[in-house]
């Protein structure tokens, strides 16, 4: 598992609707493609470098706004797992901390965890980068998500042709 | 291509092993020959070929869903799916020499397969009062003859009108829109039929009434239980969905009397271990249930889950979901406690440690689905053993999660969006609300007639005109003869179809065949060439364009004919219109939008890669039930009492059979070849009768209101539980009493016939 930290020049609420919202990822990290996001705990990656691409869908298992969020990769290649969480420093700074680990063969451990650091590395400074550079997150889906079931909070449903279907 | 048989086939039995695999280059190889016999080459490349791709033809096979954009193969279909498409692209047509050649009273004597394997419909027909046969009507006059018809009518409830699932989003929703300015709810469907129990289970548990699972659900789930359910036969492609869930460390389970090829290993065509290696095992466990049994199979392994509870409290049951999602647990837990095992031993013929395997896979899993079918769905008690399903799958919080969730499999490729359409005999309000909001008329408020209401009114006289739409009305009810009795007692029947079938020549004192464009057909109308938009069984709605040019350059498509229907009967007594949305099916979508919910801008959304999925709210943390939550319930029901000497039979298809269509009397994964008037009974009850294989029976059933029959079917022993049988739809269908049906759904009981067998 690597961790690794950044603080982040505006409020942790900023922080968490930018991180939130999985569909501007490649927006300011290179290695992703394309996120199209099936329902807040089920998303889909297309990531990868020059001409290789990889892609996978991903569980959000636990999300609490403005706190954290874990998720899992699943599929049987390239499996990951981790969670990023949110600390406010003050009204217009936090800490975004994210933690990850790959599945490899134990030969390939030392090798994934060096692919892991500079990974997490890389986008949590290009986060940075970006939330401090727009300034602002859009709207974003603040509902919570525990043990992989979006939590009732008793919102507006979707509209949803909810009559017996035969 | 071949030509159309004039001779039925010769019937002659053969019997061989059940196969132990299904797919694979057989497969490949029936597909080509089924396509080439009935259409060029060319055409046929260039329906499967474009079938389930993007902007391509919706298999009218089946709902099963497609893989995203981007992920299907050239070749993204299944041996059934081909044979079907081709069997509408067929070259060979039907003309008016060919009514001229054949009374009505005639062609009501042939084989299903016969009828079907003339070819396309190609001109509007009509039989009038006192002929005995088909002869051509234009198009103008047939409508006229309709409208005057419905017109004629003392009240509008004297009509029904009924829609099978090849029907469009669009021509389902212009059909219920017509069928309630007319002034009636009478809209039976073929969902009445398949998963009405599904249906009426789902939205009184957990306030939906469709599955909640995606194909990436099943790809990733831990544990999918297959419950009566045949998918090598009715769902192939979802063998292709198991065996990824295998790749990916899934297990699987298959609870179904018979041990169907398709649920023991699956030999992927489109891939090399499929052609040259083994393939890969779909059930690692099939458990050979008797029939209506998965009730209490589902109450003994719930019980056996308490039971693991009590001993390690706090590692089994999802206790936050229990707690803070759902109502009624600690009373379906009593009730649950209370379950004999004598009781789930005797009804579902397994064993105790049989049930205790299940539960410690269940225990090893995180998530897991059930999917199931008609194996559940058309048994008395059929809507109790999906609420079980459902009780099974909240004990370990298996809804709402990634992998998990209940999955009814649904038939006909638009059988589900056909119903969010508002083909249904009881809307809600809301969406009566909304039509009249939109359409400016009061809808009728009054509850209408379902398939089997419907066809209990033609025989006392209160339906007088019945118009299908699409599908084989009298060939997928029960109760054969009282159905026929039924539909020659109405004034006026009328079909609209691609195809010849039976419903055209049991039908009406006046009739009309309605020829329309097929789903593999161009659609070209005033404002350009048209596509129109189907609903999956995981809620994916999604366009289908037609690629073919037209089986004749009269035929009208469905859309059309509804218009011009709508226009002749109702004349100016609405402000619809009708001829706008005739030529524009962007217009009808526009008022899709405005009515069902989750459709807003329906046609931008609709034509991106892959369509709109439909949010579903199980998903999303909300339950829309009657108390805003998951609901447990107290289960009980069974099959009827069989008496002694008597069996329990099921229908089923066979694999060479569409819905109700046979394409040839083969049914290659049981091992029946040559004749389907059999009935396949375990080689011990059969020894216990005095019978043996090749003897001659009839099939007799016993129902409250007396015996039917039917008559000289073969038998052959098979490896089905003790007590059990099985018979051919719609062959089986005339033993089905219309009263037996699914309490709660009113479906009928196609699955729970007590038979015995009479040495003829």
């Amino acid at each position: 598992m690597v961790r690794r930290s950044v603080e982040v020049a505006v409020p942790v609420r900023t922080a968490y609707d930018q991180w939130s919202q999985l569909e501007t990822f490649p927006r300011f990290l290179q290695v992703v493609h394309e996120v199209e996001v099936s329902r807040p705990t089920l998303t889909r990656w297309v990531v990868g470098y020059g001409p290789l691409r990889h892609e996978f869908l991903a569980e959000v298992l636990e999300q609490q706004p403005d706190e954290h969020l874990r998720w899992r990769s699943l599929g049987r290649r390239l499996r990951h797992r981790g969670d990023v969480h949110f600390r406010a420093l003050g009204p217009a700074r936090c800490e975004v901390t994210v933690a990850m680990q790959m599945d490899a063969p134990p030969l390939l451990g030392p090798a994934a965890r060096l692919l892991a650091g500079r990974f997490v590395t890389t986008l949590l400074e290009s986060f940075r980068a970006f939330i401090e550079g727009v300034g602002a997150a859009g709207l974003s889906w603040r509902g919570g998500i525990r043990d992989g079931r979006v939590e009732d909070v008793g919102g507006k449903a979707p509209d949803f042709p909810e009559w017996p279907h035969g | 291509m071949r030509k159309a048989p004039k001779h039925e086939p010769i019937a002659e039995l053969e019997v061989t092993e059940p196969k132990e695999w299904a797919a694979g280059v057989p497969a490949v190889k029936k597909a080509l020959e089924y396509s080439l016999s009935q259409t060029s080459p060319k055409r046929t490349a260039l329906t499967l070929l474009t079938m389930n791709q993007v902007d391509g033809i919706d298999c009218p096979g089946c709902a099963w869903p497609d893989p995203k954009p981007g992920h299907r193969h050239k070749n993204e279909y299944c041996e059934n799916g081909a044979k079907h498409i081709n069997d509408e692209a067929t070259s060979r047509r039907i003309t008016a020499d060919f009514f001229r050649e054949h009374r009505v009273s005639e062609l009501a004597e042939r084989s299903d397969e016969w009828l079907n394997a003339q070819g396309r419909l190609t001109e509007p027909m009509v039989k009038r009062a006192g002929s005995d046969h088909y002869e051509p009507i234009a198009w103008n006059d047939a409508f006229a003859l309709l409208a005057d018809e419905l017109n004629a009518l003392d009240s509008p409830d004297e009509a029904a009108f009924y829609t099978s699932g090849r029907v469009s989003n669009e021509a389902a929703f212009l059909l219920q829109l017509f069928s309630r300015a007319f002034g009636t709810n009478n809209l039976p469907d073929c969902s009445n039929l398949c998963h009405e129990s599904s249906g009426t289970a789902l939205s009184e548990t957990i306030g939906v009434g469709k599955g909640t699972v995606s194909l990436d659900d099943l790809h990733h789930s831990d544990l999918v239980f297959v419950v009566g359910q045949n998918p090598g036969t009715n769902h192939p492609r979802q063998l292709s969905a198991l065996e990824e869930c295998k790749r990916n460390g899934g297990r699987v389970i298959a609870i179904n009397p018979l041990p169907e090829a398709g649920l023991k290993r699956f030999k992927n065509p489109q891939k090399a271990r499929g052609v040259i290696g083994s393939g890969t095992v779909i059930a690692d466990k099939l458990l050979q249930i008797r029939i209506g049994g998965d009730l209490m199979f589902f109450r003994g392994l719930n019980r056996l889950l308490l039971e693991a509870e009590d001993a390690a409290p706090g590692t089994v049951l999802d206790h936050d979901f229990i707690d803070s999602s759902s109502v009624g647990f600690e009373e379906f837990a009593e009730h649950v406690r209370t379950t004999e095992w004598e009781e789930v031993l005797a009804a579902s013929g397994l064993s105790r440690a049989e049930i205790e395997d299940i539960r410690d896979e269940v225990l090893k899993a995180d998530r897991i689905i059930v999917c199931w079918a008609m194996g559940l769905t058309q048994h008395p008690h059929a809507v109790p053993t999906i609420r079980e399903i459902v009780n099974f799958l909240m004990l370990r919080g298996n809804l709402g999660k990634p992998g998990a969730g209940a999955c009814p499999v649904r038939g006909h490729s638009n059988v589900q969006g056909d119903r969010t359409m508002g083909i249904w005999e009881k809307m809600p309000d809301s969406f009566l609300d909304a039509l009249q909001a939109e359409f400016g008329f009061d809808p009728p408020r009054e509850h209408g007639l379902d398939a089997v209401g419907a066809i209990r009114a033609m025989g006392e006289g209160g339906i007088k005109v019945f118009v299908g739409m699409a599908g084989n009305f009298v060939r997928a009810t029960p109760d054969s003869a009282v159905t026929e009795a039924g539909l020659r007692q109405c004034r006026l029947t009328a079909h609209v179809s691609t195809k010849l079938n039976r419903s055209h020549a049991v039908c009406g004192e006046v009739a009309l065949i309605l020829p329309a464009l097929g789903r593999t057909e161009r659609d070209r109308q005033a404002t350009g060439e048209q596509f129109v938009t189907v609903e999956d069984s995981m809620s994916e709605v999604h366009l289908t364009k037609g690629r073919l040019e037209p089986a004749s350059p009269v035929l009208l498509s469905e859309v059309a004919i509804l218009c011009r229907l709508a226009r002749a009967t109702l004349g100016d007594r609405m402000e619809i219109p009708w001829e706008s949305f005739e030529g524009d099916y962007g217009r009808i979508r526009d008022r899709i939008s405005r009515v069902v919910p989750g459709f807003e801008e329906f046609n931008a959304r609709v034509v991106k890669p892959g369509g709109l999925p439909l949010v579903n709210p199980v998903n999303e943390g909300h339950f829309r039930t009657s108390v805003g939550k998951a609901i447990f319930t107290c289960n009980s029901g069974s099959i009827p009492d069989v008496p002694e000497g008597h069996l329990v039979l099921q229908t089923l298809r066979s694999h060479d059979q569409w819905n109700t269509i046979p394409y040839s009397n083969d049914d290659r994964y049981r091992g029946i070849h040559g004749d389907r008037r059999v009935v396949l009974v375990n080689a011990e009850d059969l020894a216990a009768q005095g019978l043996t294989a090749g003897d001659k029976v009839d099939v007799v059933s016993v129902w409250s209101d007396g015996e039917r029959r039917a008559e000289a079917f073969t038998v052959v022993p098979y490896p089905t539980p003790r007590g059990c049988a099985a018979g051919y739809y719609p062959e089986m269908n005339v033993l089905v009493a219309l009263g037996s049906v699914a309490s709660g759904s009113n479906q009928p009981a196609f699955k729970s016939v007590i038979v015995r067998l009479e040495r003829v």
